[in-house]
């Protein structure tokens, strides 16, 4: 099935022993010895969790002597978590669905040529990945399209991601174009055609840009404090603040409102990725 | 405007109608202040109500570019992007690419692995940049104490400018592997197993496999991991902020940018709402971006069309 | 099609310009579309006395700072149940900007404001004001001159951190100080040591300690400031007049490579060379107090901002603060070098007047702010108040001597290197540099460059 897999068939040294596949054995290595540098600060940051402020000063690594699961509880009240999870909930799901939608149709003809100009749209969305950061204009303008402050206002600024324009783009140039056709030819629309044939096919691509995007959103801390300023639009990131001071941060705490914190995203996250698998072994993309 | 299928006269104008929402946002949102943007650069706007505009020419360009040791010191931020735009895209491409490879496998387990190298990704530059302070937290943090193992001793992210600089890129690159290396696995899915079976019936090795079928058809997402690692670790500046803070001989431009934008230069608290300075700033930022982008863009893309034509 | 498209963009731009041009009439903000639950939303509309009012107030992130508001927020709302606070807490990083967006959009009526401090001099050439001075100059913060709760601060306060052109702007809520040293009192009581008060004997206790591998100091070196911040007071002990030091510094009768500061700059390499502990350069600056109260370390060069997180990191825990003995003549060390802090501006156009003036008045009734200061452990700039916590106490027989630091004053001419500031952290391990003259060349050097570049 795939590269490294397909080794060259084995050696006709006929020998009594179990063959053993070198290609897997370096492969787990590989794979365990990137899982220790991956999970090994993951694990401090729960490890610290777990810790009060003094015990992790006094020694910062060793284990805590009794887990201290009073830090989420704090964290979970303090920074007023439910409410703030639920606005980030209903920002990132809004944005991204509706990113997603807008982006197909802009993607899909770009990748076809079928507008005018694709090249020169493309370009720009190209030329778009490089822009620089426009903070204060970009206020400026929504400011005086009565955007600030509201809610719709906020998930419209995430209704732009060039990268996945392009990643979609690109997606969809491995589409054979005679499928386009033979749809066509059994009377089928354009915007049937794209959202019940070409989404479907480009689901990983979407699953991919879907997390990419939505991850963007999750952890979005500036726009939120300089948007949204009515403590009822507050997404998470806002209230994660609490934590926080240029003093003296209690790390502890802030580690386990981190935790809270994410915990969400990477359950979405693990709900997509068994989609995105499904949606590629299904076969759908074969040629 | 060839072979659309999808009727003619008014049907035709089905993609433009749908399109346009999607770039209209993108046009209005983005482009638009971006391109004010611009126009700052040549004023002294403050970025304040009230407060009076100037044009001033190409003065901010100037004092960027050419004023004094200050710009000086900009040309050293330079340097140092493209070091750390040339290191990371070549590690990260290549470990990316590399993951990608062994996690696509049929091997147990591999979702699990696949899911934790993303799991960076989804913590965000903030989370990434605490976890990594915890861990390497000089007084008894773990790596403190590994190291401390073989009798040596560090103060990792407080090292000397080079050696911080160098774990900002090593977190960088830990950070956001995990993109490159799902994008490629999208990209090895779409590979048909029917050229893969061709060839091992053939009797090619592994190596020439990956040369002969699986590089040339990843062709596409190789361009796409290879722009947006570019472009990623040139625009890079929040793990500079969150892992160093604004240190003498580790800046890149992206953070020294956003650093001047939001006064945050020093320790100083009387910092200036110079928006006109910091917008001069990162048009030449884009300017660099842009050049080594399309470029890399338009290589890419010649070689997408010898390749599949 | 490029064509159109460059139609398009330009009318985009346009549209861009125009509003941004306009913001002043821009609409006011949307009423937000959810119904908040508990608080009405501000009407935009003027309120008189006696109507309801949601006063916004912006502050920036200070934990005993936001708890001690949180409560007198309650209280001023039962004595004025018809106003409602709204107090919304910001990254201190960010409080610029937000201070910036939100006063552009009419969204805030009292401020937080930060280092109004002293305003650019006449000899500064071709520098840009100061945040708040930019502020002031585009009309946004209220004259609050006439206020009768003005009366209740120092009159030295209200002129050096308040007042603009003859106006009071903002009122200010205390005084830092960042040139002294915690020090561990145990650990002092065990080896003997007497707490120092000249450079010879810190330099004498450092040893003590080293000999008995105990670390004589430790500070948030990975933030780079908290190194130089802690050092101000060495900065301080051989440059008592601050305010003349940095007009000698812009008019050239003052080096960073003369032989005074080449003094400063010896001083500087013992300080960050021998007295730090080894790894202080990997600390973040929020961790040093909890590194500090855990009770390995005999010294914590740093502001009497700090003592709240001492205590919360390690409550037990016995300290003391004394002014940073950077002379060798103990009575040059007698000043405490520090800088005012946090104050309280008015949005010119804010619809609540008579809300935000009632709030300030409150705030500054002398008793609440006595409240604010013991919480918050500023040393006080009302006459009448004391700080009664342990860090007050530390540096009451000080008051006297109080002085406005360096970078209060300190405005770099553009242009001017990234080394051109009296910093210690210049210095290995925090910098690169090892050796005092090559840094102290360096430094000249750099601000010369942009002195030269503004003549």
């Amino acid at each position: 099935m795939s590269t490294a897999a397909a080794t060259r068939p084995a050696t006709k040294k006929a020998s009594a022993t179990r063959r053993i596949d070198w290609t897997k054995v370096a492969s787990y290595l590989v794979l365990i010895v990137f899982a220790i540098i991956y999970l090994g600060p993951l694990l401090m940051l729960l490890n610290t969790a777990l810790k009060t402020l003094p015990e992790f000063m006094k020694n910062a690594t060793a284990l805590p002597t009794t887990l201290r699961f009073e830090n989420f509880a704090d964290a979970w009240t303090k920074a007023n978590f439910p409410r703030y999870l639920t606005n980030t909930m209903i920002y990132t799901a809004s944005a991204t669905i509706i990113y997603l939608i807008t982006a197909v149709f802009v993607a899909f003809p770009i990748a076809r040529g079928y507008v005018r100009g694709a090249g020169a749209i493309l370009t720009l969305y190209v030329i778009a990945l490089f822009l620089p950061v426009a903070l204060i204009p970009q206020f400026q303008l929504m400011l005086g399209l009565g955007l600030y402050n509201s809610p719709v206002g906020y998930v419209m600024l995430f209704l732009i991601n060039p990268i996945g324009v392009v990643i979609l783009v690109n997606y969809v140039k491995t589409l054979p174009r005679e499928l386009d056709e033979a749809a066509a030819l059994d009377g089928c629309g354009y915007l049937r055609f794209v959202t019940t044939i070409v989404i479907p096919l480009i689901r990983p691509a979407i699953a991919t840009v879907a997390v990419l995007h939505a991850i963007g959103i999750w952890n979005e801390l500036i726009l939120p404090t300089i948007y949204l300023t009515n403590k009822d639009f507050y997404p998470i990131t806002r209230g994660m603040i609490v934590f926080q001071g240029v003093y003296g941060s209690n790390w502890p705490t802030l580690a386990a409102a981190v935790l809270i914190m994410t915990l969400p995203m990477v359950i979405i996250f693990l709900v997509l990725q068994r989609q995105i698998v499904s949606g590629l072994t299904s076969g759908a993309v074969k040629g | 405007m060839v072979n659309y299928h999808f009727g003619r006269g008014r049907a035709r104008l089905a993609p433009y109608l749908l399109l346009l929402p999607g770039f209209l946002f993108y046009l209005v949102i983005s482009l638009g202040p971006s391109i004010a943007t611009a126009a700052y650069s040549f004023t002294d706007a403050t970025g304040i109500k009230g407060a009076p505009v100037h044009f001033v020419g190409l003065e901010n360009y100037r004092e960027f570019l050419f004023m004094g040791q200050a710009s000086r010191d900009n040309y050293d931020a330079l340097l140092r992007t493209l070091i750390f735009c040339f290191f990371v895209t070549t590690i990260q491409f290549t470990l990316g690419l590399v993951m990608a490879l062994i996690v696509n496998q049929k091997l147990k387990g591999v979702n699990f692995f696949r899911t934790i190298y993303f799991m960076p990704v989804i913590l965000g530059a903030v989370i990434q940049g605490l976890i990594w302070s915890l861990f390497l937290y000089p007084m008894g943090g773990p790596m403190a104490q590994l190291i401390g193992l073989f009798g040596l001793e560090s103060e990792f992210l407080g090292g000397q400018p080079a050696q911080a600089f160098a774990w900002v890129m090593f977190v960088q690159i830990w950070a956001n592997m995990g993109i490159t290396m799902m994008i490629f696995i999208a990209g090895l899915q779409t590979i048909p197993t029917e050229l893969y079976e061709a060839a091992r019936i053939d009797g090619a090795s592994s190596w020439s496999v990956f040369r002969n079928v699986t590089w040339p058809l990843l062709t596409p997402v190789t361009n796409t991991n290879l722009l947006l690692n570019l472009i990623g670790s040139l625009q890079a500046w929040q793990l500079f902020l969150v892992l160093l803070g604004y240190r003498n001989g580790t800046q890149v431009l992206g953070y020294l940018i956003f650093a001047q934008g939001f006064g945050q230069t020093s320790g100083s608290v009387t910092s200036s709402f110079r928006q006109g300075y910091a917008a001069a700033a990162s048009i030449v930022l884009f300017l660099l971006v842009l050049v080594i982008g399309l470029t890399a863009q338009t290589l890419l893309k010649r070689r997408e069309e010898r390749i599949i034509g | 099609m490029s064509k159109k498209l460059l139609t398009l963009i330009s009318a985009l731009v346009l549209l861009v310009m125009v509003l941004a041009a306009c913001g002043g009439s821009a609409p006011a903000p949307v009423a937000p579309a959810a119904s908040s639950g508990e608080a009405a939303t501000t009407a935009p509309a003027a309120a008189p006395a006696g109507e309801k009012a949601t006063l916004k107030v912006l502050v920036h992130q200070n934990p005993p700072m936001v708890e001690f508001m949180n409560t007198f927020n309650e209280k001023f709302q039962s004595k004025y149940p018809n106003i409602t606070v709204d107090m919304s807490v910001v990254n201190a990083n960010d409080l610029s900007t937000v201070t910036q967006t939100r006063l552009t959009a009419n969204d805030v009526d009292v401020v937080d404001i930060f280092g109004f401090a002293n305003a650019a001099q006449p000899y500064m050439k071709n520098v840009t004001p100061p945040n708040w001075q930019t502020l002031i100059d585009a009309g946004l913060l209220m004259d609050l001159t006439d206020q009768p709760f003005v009366k209740n601060y120092d009159e030295a306060t209200i002129k050096d951190a308040g007042t603009y052109n003859d106006k009071v702007y903002a009122i200010n809520l205390g005084r830092v100080s960042y040139s002294g040293i915690y020090y561990n009192q145990d650990l002092f009581d065990k080896y003997g040591v007497k707490v120092p008060t000249t450079w010879a004997e810190l330099v004498a206790a450092c040893e003590t300690f080293r000999s008995n591998d105990v670390s004589c100091m430790t500070a948030g070196g990975k933030d780079g400031w908290p190194i130089f911040v802690g050092a101000y007071g060495l900065t301080g002990a051989l440059y008592p007049d601050q305010a003349a030091l940095v007009e000698g510094l812009w008019t050239g009768a003052t080096k960073w490579n003369d032989d005074q500061a080449l003094k400063m700059w010896e001083k500087m390499k013992v300080y960050t060379q021998d007295m730090m502990e080894s790894g202080a350069s990997g600390i973040a600056g929020d961790a040093a107090p909890g590194r500090f109260a855990s009770g390995e370390v005999a010294m914590f060069p740093g502001g009497t901002w700090y003592a709240a997180a001492i205590d919360a990191a390690q409550p037990a825990f016995k300290w003391g603060y004394i002014p940073f003995p950077g002379s060798d003549n103990a009575d040059d060390n007698k000043y405490l070098f520090g800088k005012y802090d946090q104050g309280w501006a008015v949005a010119a156009n804010t619809p609540n007047k008579d809300a935000a003036m009632k709030y300030l008045a409150e705030f500054s009734d002398p008793a609440n702010y006595q409240a604010f200061a013991n919480a918050v452990g500023f040393i006080p700039t009302q006459p009448g108040a004391t700080l009664d916590t342990a860090i007050g106490k530390a540096v009451a027989p000080f008051l006297a001597n109080f002085r406005v630091g360096f970078e209060q004053y300190w405005v770099a001419p553009k242009g001017a290197g990234q080394y051109a500031n009296p910093w210690a952290s210049y210095f290995k391990p925090f910098g690169t540099f090892d050796d005092p003259k090559e840094l102290a060349d360096k430094v000249q050097a750099d601000l010369q460059s942009g002195l030269d570049a503004n003549k």
